[in-house]
């Protein structure tokens, strides 16, 4: 058997926590069919519940894929780099490709498991309601599966590239939520017309899984509005992924084929040093030049918060810049089409995608900006170094968090013209749009806490990143596919409870989107999200004062 | 902070985890500008010792002191006192050097202005003003050693303790290192060093101290060190000329023990034996070589060498360790 699937997921599995894992999944999925399981003796012959459930089931698993599964690749390959053991196992008589292949085994077989875990009771709801799922449960467990082996072989990819375990983990997650949604764009936009472009637009949306998940569970295809569309998705997802994965799976058979540790970093000349020219052009076309030799940092100013901007690739001043840009367009962009009448939405639909886009801002950034607060200290042996600073515990937790707020109040605040914008075209909406505001604040804050709890407690930044996303997908949008579900098998008061826990619920209900409209969440949501943010605080308080005092 | 005493001192000082004693009763001191070789086996308490006096670990029992100020009670004091160089580097990415080294200095309170200045001053000290501009990532592991060495000494602490600041450099960086360390004790620095490269420790160090599981085995000057090791110390006559070697034998055989052996060595023109005899008695065996005209150029005692000190040592532990 080849060596590193041995160490990487054989002895994974021993771990306690590989057990846990896979009993509280089975005891997840076991408790979503008992909800189902006929109390009486009247069966649903329909089997409308029951593919309630199993919609709610494959979405959860979807969204578990797409937030869980890269962490571990991702980090796979650079920190073996960093560790130098990337060197003995190029040095050994392994070729690139059975180290490759012991990577991508080590992770699918994994994953393998977990999913295997789920497939009772995915059968047991799949048979009990007759539903109408295209080709039944087993095509949605190769499409899953199928998606696995795409972004594992993306984030492999990634990891042989990066330099350092945060860059490896922002990007590949970066890279997978736009390997799930962009696809879909192009189709969702050419709807109604009858062209080339449309079908290419149709195969292109098939290189994301949503499409064939959504076609798997019998609901229509983004942007069709309800309406049957020639479907196939299933087909084309499997033959594409399959191509997609192959590619960047030789792509990285060549990385570790040549010399991957053969290369420094450059080191950039300093703006300082360049020509006069160069520096009048970079002057232009830099608000903050990334070569510019920064100034000292303020005495007032936290320490630990200016490093932690200087120590991210995003966090340097340029890119921040950039990314609060793209999102001020985004939002102005998505009004200003509304408003013209470009997309015939109205006002709620145009509100909920503005929450939907912050959200998804929040849910991708957050965990990559405040998993690896302490983590990343702890894993590269500068923690002791902050530890032996005169810093008290709480400037550095204070520092560490202010990071992650600015970035995070920066963005939301990049988005606000949107709402003016709304505002602007309905001045009732005053009172509503607050309250949105208010549960986006509460979303950041609280998303926040979760990471850098986690980062807290685990000693890898891939691990606690994971366990970050685990928890934020399971509260924030987990919570969510609830929805899917109201009516059947969850009533309405069921669906409201569970929403309460979600602050992205209640951001989607105050601004009346479709769908959460009737759910009455505020201000009980606030108190919850508020009491529980209270809570992780003290946490991260608690464990990060006992991680800084002496042994 | 007092100008007499020791700058850094340990007292008795214990540490236990469950059952397990780490440190046993562990009695140092260095006195300003001293430099303190800090030697042993793997596990044998050296990381312990460290961690206690930077203020990252607490003592069970004893007690530990940097400039007068107790390293558990006062963790804080501390901190300004001592500069810390652990054996890991402790990097950040997406940071120049400068940058590095500025983050440090503002942690520690130094003033901006003063912090620029110092900056510059430290990786001049430590040899790395051309690293300034440079990524730390890029840094070769000889260039990551000079700035941690940088790093320590920001905040111009009065005692550095340098975990391995030798490992992994080149002979030409480790000789730089050397006088790196000499010049900083010259400037009045306390330095403890631990390092795995004995001889390279010797040609610095003032005192040494050898531990194994935990306990103090041999500790003071290298002289001291070898007679806490053995009674015998090894005597070398140095003659003008090889012809006389033989004669010299012969007039300090009685002045020697039964068993000592005399060997002549006559590619050196010496003579070497090992004795136990007190200074006053070897005091005569000179006067008799010098009274038999014998043309005697020095007579000195030969300085143990630290490789077999610690050898020594290590043999009688792993000898205890069979026994227990």
């Amino acid at each position: 058997m080849n060596p590193i699937i041995r160490r990487e997921l054989l002895e994974l599995l021993r771990t306690p926590k590989a057990i846990a894992a896979q009993i509280a999944l089975a005891v997840a999925c076991a408790l979503l069919v008992l909800l189902r399981w006929p109390a009486s003796g009247v069966s649903d012959l329909g089997g409308a519940r029951s593919l309630q459930v199993l919609r709610v089931f494959g979405y959860g698993l979807l969204a578990g894929i797409l937030f869980l599964v890269p962490a571990f690749p991702a980090t796979s390959i650079v920190r073996e780099r960093i560790k130098g053991t990337l060197a003995l196992l190029l040095n050994s008589p392994m070729t690139p490709l059975s180290i490759y292949l012991g990577k991508l085994g080590g992770t699918l077989g994994f994953t393998s498991i977990l999913l295997a875990v789920t497939v009772p009771a995915a059968a047991a709801c799949y048979a009990l309601g007759g539903s109408s799922t295209s080709g039944g449960v087993a095509w949605l467990y190769v499409v899953l599966g199928v998606a696995t082996f795409q972004i594992t072989t993306l984030a492999l990819w990634i990891s042989s590239r990066a330099t350092s375990t945060d860059f490896a983990l922002r990007t590949t997650y970066g890279c997978v939520l736009a390997l799930a949604l962009l696809p879909l764009a192009p189709y969702w936009a050419l709807q109604g017309e009858a062209s080339d472009l449309l079908d290419v637009a149709a195969w292109l949306r098939c290189l994301s899984p949503v499409p064939a998940v959504m076609e798997v569970l019998g609901h229509a295809a983004v942007g069709t509005h309800g309406l049957g569309d020639a479907g196939g998705a299933i087909g084309k997802f499997v033959v594409l992924a399959l191509v997609f994965g192959l590619v960047f799976a030789w792509a990285t058979v060549a990385q570790l084929r040549g010399r991957p540790l053969d290369r420094s970093r450059a080191a950039g000349v300093m703006t300082q040093d360049r020509s006069t020219g160069s520096q009048i052009f970079r002057r232009l076309f830099f608000l903050v030049d990334p070569q510019r030799r920064s100034a000292s940092m303020p005495l007032l100013v936290n320490p630990v918060m200016l490093k932690e901007f200087r120590s991210r690739k995003f966090g340097r001043g340029h890119w921040t810049l950039r990314l609060i840009a793209l999102s001020a367009i985004l939002s102005l962009g998505l009004c200003t089409a509304a408003a013209e009448g470009a997309i015939g939405w109205g006002i709620e639909i145009i509100g909920g995608a503005l929450v939907l886009l912050q959200t998804a801002i929040l849910i991708l950034f957050t965990p990559s900006l405040a998993a690896g607060l302490i983590s990343t200290e702890r894993e590269n042996g500068s923690w002791q170094l902050l530890r032996m600073t005169p810093l008290s515990t709480g400037k550095i937790l204070r520092g560490k968090l202010l990071s992650v707020v600015w970035p995070l109040l920066l963005l939301l605040c990049a988005t606000l013209p949107g709402y003016v914008f709304l505002m602007t075209i309905k001045p009732e909406l005053g009172p509503q749009v607050a309250r949105v505001v208010v549960s986006l604040g509460l979303t950041a804050v609280f998303a926040m806490l979760v990471s850098a709890a986690a980062s807290c407690l685990f000693r890898t930044t891939a691990v606690a990143t994971a366990a970050a996303n685990l928890a934020l997908v399971g509260l924030c949008i987990g919570t969510l596919l609830a929805v899917i579900a109201r009516d059947a098998p969850f009533g309405k008061s069921t669906v409201e409870a569970i929403l309460t826990v979600n602050p992205v619920a209640a951001a989607l209900s105050a601004a009346e989107t479709p769908g959460f409209k009737d759910y009455d969440l505020i201000p009980l949501n606030w108190y919850v999200v508020g009491g529980a943010s209270a809570v992780l605080l003290l946490f991260v308080m608690v464990r990060t004062r006992r991680l800084s005092r002496p042994d | 902070m007092p100008n007499d005493g020791p700058v850094i001192e340990t007292r008795n000082l214990t540490k236990k985890y469950g059952s397990f004693v780490a440190l046993d009763s562990l009695s140092i001191a260095v006195d300003k500008g001293q430099i303190l070789g800090f030697i042993g086996p793997n596990g044998a308490g050296k990381t312990t010792t460290i961690k206690i006096l930077v203020g990252l670990s607490r003592p069970t029992s004893g007690t530990a002191t940097v400039a007068g100020i107790d390293c558990a009670k006062d963790a804080r004091k501390i901190k300004r006192l001592l500069g810390y160089m652990p054996d890991t580097f402790g990097s950040y990415d997406n940071m120049r050097v400068g940058e590095y080294l500025d983050f440090f200095g503002a942690a520690y309170g130094l003033g901006r202005r003063d912090r620029v200045k110092r900056v510059d001053e430290v990786l001049e000290t430590a040899g790395a003003g051309k690293f300034k501009d440079l990524f730390v990532e890029s840094l070769s592991h000889g260039m990551k050693q000079r700035v941690a060495i940088a790093r320590t000494l920001l905040h111009d602490p009065v005692a550095l303790i340098l975990d391995e600041p030798a490992n992994g450099l080149d002979p030409q960086a480790r000789i730089e290192m050397r006088g790196l360390l000499l010049d900083l004790a010259a400037r009045g620095k306390t330095l403890i060093v631990t390092s795995h490269i004995l001889p390279e420790l010797a040609r610095i160090c003032d005192r040494c101290a050898i531990i194994t599981r935990g306990k103090l085995r041999a500790y003071g000057t290298l002289a001291e060190i070898g007679r806490q090791l053995s009674q015998m110390r090894t005597i070398e006559v140095l003659l003008a000329t090889d012809r006389e070697l033989d004669r010299a034998v012969e007039v300090l055989r009685p002045h020697v023990e039964e068993k000592s052996e005399l060997t002549a060595h006559p590619a050196e023109y010496a003579v070497r034996f090992r004795t136990a005899k007190p200074d006053e008695e070897l005091a005569a065996a000179l006067a008799a070589l010098v009274g038999a005209k014998l043309p005697v150029t020095q007579f000195r005692e030969v300085q143990t060498d630290l490789e077999e000190a610690f050898m020594t040592v290590a043999r009688s532990d792993d000898d205890a360790g069979a026994k227990a």
